[in-house]
Formats: C-alpha cells, structure tokens, sequence
C-alpha cells in the first residue's frame, strides 16, 4: 500500500506545508468561524473567504482535479440538505437560506481540505495534543493511523486473491456473498492480529498506557 | 451522511458538541475501568476495520453502490462503549484527513453515528437477542439493528437540522417524511450488508460478538431499553400523524427562549399530548403522514424477511453464543 495514501498531498514542501500545525489550525477555527456567522447579505465578506482559501489551495499546489473530485463527493448531499427547504415549502421559499446551506459548505470543506492536504497526519495531532485534547483520543488516533495501513493492506492482498479465485462476472448476489465473506474475514483476522499484537505489547512492558515523548 | 459545516447551525453545533463531549469523556472513562491494557489496541484496530469495510463496495445493480456504515457492526463486536469510542476515531479521521464531516459539526455527527447509532443498535440487539439466543435469533436481532441505528441516527439529524432554522422554516414532519424515506432504503441496505457480514463471523468465530458483561441484572435492563428504543422508533413513524408534536415543540422552545440551543436528548420523549394547538391538523396532506408511516412499515419488513431468507444456513439449535451469554 502506498504510504500517502491518507494523506496524499500533506508532505509537499511549500509556504503552506511548512506554517507551524498550531497557527494553520487556528487559522482555520478563525475561518470557519467567520464563514459560519456571515450572512448572505455581507456576501463581499463571502467573496472575500472563497479568494482566500482558493489563493491557499493554489499556493498548496493541490491538483485542481483533486479538489474538484472531492467536491463532487460533497456536493450531493450538501445540495440534498439545502433544497430540503424549498422542496418542503413546495418551491416557493428558503431559496437564500438553500444558497446560503450551500456556500457555507462549499467553503468549509474546501478550507478543511487545504488544512489536511497541508500537514501530515502526526503533526496535527500533536498540535490538537498541545491545544487541549484529551491524551487518550490522541493516543487511540496514533494507533488507529497506524493499523489503516495494516488493515488496508490486508484488505487488498484478500481482494487480489480473490479476484484471481473468480473466472467470470460475478452476478449481483455472488459479488454480495463475496464482498461480505471479504469483509468478514478480513474482520476475523483483524481482530485476531490485534490480540496478537496486545499479547507482544504486553510481554514488552505495555501498561495501558502510552509513554509521554513521542516521536 | 456525514454533515458538514454550515449545515447546522452555531447554536446546534455548540449544544450537541456539547453532549457529545461529554458522552465521550463518560465512554472513555468506563473503557478505561473495564478492559485496561486491551482498549487502545482493540478499539483502535475495530475503528481502523470500520474505515476499511467502507472502502468495499456492494453493488446494486446501479451505477451507485452501497457500502458499509458500521455502527451495529462495531457494538455487537465491541459493545456500545468501545462503538461510541470506535466510531468516534472514525469520524475524526474521516473529518481530517478527506475533510468529510465539519468541522464544527463534529459534535453533531458524533451524536448521530458514534453514541446514537450504535447505542440504539446495542440495545434493539440485546433486547431480541435475550429472547432468540440462537445464531438465527442473533442474525436477525444484528440486522434489526442495524436497520435501526441507520433511521435513529436520521431521526437525529432531521432534529437537529430542524432546529437549526428559525422555526417554520423547515416543517418538521416533512423534513423526516425526506429522510425517512430514503434512510429506509439505505437502511435496508445495511442490514443485508451487516447480516452478510455477521453470518460469516458467526459461522467462524462466534466467540466475537461481545458477550454482555451484567448477565442476570442486565436482560431486565436491556429489555426495558429495547422497548424504549422500539416505542421512540414506533413513535418516529407515527409522530407525523399527531402533528401537534413539532408546533408543541416549537412553541415550547419559543415561550422558554431556548430555540436552537436544544439539544435532541429526548426529541421524541417530548411528544405529550397534553399540548394540543388546534387548527394544524390540516397543514399536511393525508398521503405524507402515510408515506412515513408506510416507509417504517416495510422497512421493519423487509429487514424481517431478508434476515430470515439470509438465516436459513444458521444452525438454530443449540448455540455456542449461550454459554458466553449466560457466563
């Protein structure tokens, strides 16, 4: 499995990739918050954040097309909790408050994007670590970070294995069977390597706890 | 599923951050109390298999696909505590590293998927579980769940997105009559997807759905939760029909003046019928309040028969899940 495939954009080396963790999240708290209280009728000040945050994408350097890929995945439901108001009221009103839904959500996720595609995954929890979050949800994330690859890994060794097991199209209800049979096993042997890997942790010392300095 | 910023608004995100902070911290706590060395490798491994098993697609004859969502999964594998903590990881990595899910939505999100969800899923399962302790009972009782914890979840959100607008924005009844419907479909869709999944551990390593730990006390409990959750999702369904309950609600929140920093601990615990407001009986037609009704209706049944026609390979006799249920 590739090693940036979480995170494939956060280990470039720009202006932006090498602000402090702490200053871009704060930064982006500050961000969201002004997007969040603005109304449509300070629309300049809503212009003024989508510049800002595509002037931050572009200094990223991060692929138009990715980002737009991306926003393809938002923008359904997005779209989805906006006209909900219009089609309830039978399309007569909550047009602004639907355009308003959508803005707001554009330019959140898109500055969320710029943050995660600017700092790699332990720096940020590091500095989430250093702005207040509790040590256990820090901890519990560095282990679950690590094991997405293990398990990614193993997810697609079992789906090679059995795409080379099967000659044909599957029909419907044998693709169902066999995503779920890969899905179970790959649950069974999952688990199966975490006892295993408790047990090791254990034999070496393992308290509950992880040891304060990380690197 | 996931909402994103600007969805709610600040007020809703502050109140349900707030109870999901706390609920948090209180899931923490007891982890802490129960499995000591083993809670950061196993849930952490759980919450890395729940990221995983939504990457596998499962076909439906569309262009679209489902996959999994993993909330009933993740608590008859690891019981509601681990699940709330496990899924919680989930959403936060999901929300920092694709940006899914706001930010400020967080809390919201976690309220809906990683305490709601998997609590009303825990309980559904237990509560038909202690009744059915077959493997065919448990099959059933986990796709049950599942297709409970996908609408409580919905049932969350329509709350929350509710009272994120001034009030008669968004008629509530319609909004979940939306909802509904469609998080019946995606419902049904997790059930199979959990059932699926669930035969294959239960015919393989039984041993690893979660045994409850409070064996003699705890049936009556989970009963009389099940039959809490069962009469809130009834309730749901049926809500519509008695429209006093939205423009109750609202004229609560309006005379308190707490309008949208409610937040939905008991949304519907608050449907008395000792709040009549005469006159908006005829605001919706006939055919919404059936549709939901309806929706519910087959969806309940659907996941009935399909868990059935799916059980048929389960041995229904004695079960190796008994022994860790009654231990």
């Amino acid at each position: 499995m590739r090693a940036d495939f979480l995170d494939r954009y956060a280990r470039g080396d720009t202006w932006c990739h090498r602000l402090a963790p702490r200053t871009k999240l704060w930064g982006l708290l500050v961000y969201l918050v002004v997007v969040m209280v603005t109304p449509l009728s300070h629309w300049p000040l809503l212009g003024l954040a989508a510049c800002l945050v595509v002037t931050g994408l572009t200094l990223a350097e991060i692929p138009r097309a990715y980002v737009l890929q991306r926003l393809a995945w938002l923008l359904p439901p997005v779209l989805g909790f906006a006209f909900a108001g219009p089609l309830s009221s039978g399309l007569s009103t909550g047009w602004e408050l639907a355009l308003l839904i959508a803005v707001r959500s554009v330019l959140s996720f898109l500055a969320g994007l710029w943050l995660v595609n600017t700092t790699p995954f332990d720096p940020l929890l590091e500095a989430l670590a250093a702005m207040g979050m509790p040590h256990r949800f820090v901890e519990l994330l560095a282990f679950m970070y690590r094991y997405c690859f293990v398990v990614f890994d193993e997810l697609v060794r079992m789906r090679t294995a059995q795409r080379a097991r099967t000659v044909s199209h599957p029909s419907l209800w044998h693709a169902w069977r066999d995503a779920a049979n890969l899905l179970g096993m790959l649950l069974i042997r999952s688990l199966n390597r975490a006892e295993r890997i408790h047990g090791a942790m254990c034999s070496r010392g393992w308290t509950g706890r992880l040891p304060k300095s990380q690197s | 599923m996931h909402i994103p910023d600007g969805v709610l608004s600040p007020g809703v995100c502050l109140g349900t951050g707030v109870v999901a902070a706390f609920c948090l911290q209180h899931a923490f706590r007891r982890l802490d109390q129960t499995l000591a060395t083993r809670t950061v490798p196993l849930t952490g491994m759980l919450a890395a298999l729940v990221f995983a098993g939504q990457m596998v697609n499962f076909p439906i004859g569309l262009p679209a696909s489902g996959h999994l969502i993993g909330a009933a999964l993740a608590a008859i594998l690891l019981g509601p505590l681990g699940a709330s903590v496990a899924l919680s990881l989930v959403l936060f990595v999901q929300m920092a590293l694709f940006s899914d899910g706001g930010k400020f939505a967080y809390g919201a999100n976690v309220l809906n998927m990683a305490l709601v969800a998997p609590w009303t899923a825990w309980l559904v399962f237990q509560g038909i579980r202690s009744r059915f302790p077959n493997p065919r009972g448990t099959l059933i009782a986990g796709m049950l769940a599942a297709w409970s914890s996908v609408l409580a979840s919905a049932a969350c959100f329509c709350l929350q997105f509710w009272l994120s607008y001034p009030s008669g924005t968004f008629p509530l009844s319609r909004v979940w009559l939306l909802m509904a419907g469609f998080h019946s479909l995606i419902g049904v869709g997790e059930a199979l997807i959990t059932g699926a999944i669930l035969s294959v551990v239960l015919l393989q390593r039984p041993d690893l759905v979660h045994a409850p730990l409070t064996a003699p006390s705890g049936n009556l409990r989970n009963l009389v939760g099940t039959g809490v959750v069962a009469a809130l999702l009834i309730s749901a369904f049926v809500a519509p029909f008695a429209s006093e309950l939205p423009d109750g609600l609202e004229k609560v929140a309006q005379e308190t003046g707490f309008g949208s920093r409610v937040t939905p601990a008991s949304p519907i615990l608050l449907e008395d019928y000792s709040l009549p407001v005469p006159g908006t009986e005829a605001d919706d037609p006939l055919w919404g309040k059936v549709a939901t009704a309806l929706a519910g209706l087959l969806g309940t049944t659907t996941v009935l028969v399909l868990g059935w026609l799916l059980s048929r390979g389960m041995p229904s006799g004695d079960p190796p899940a008994e022994k860790l249920h009654a231990g």
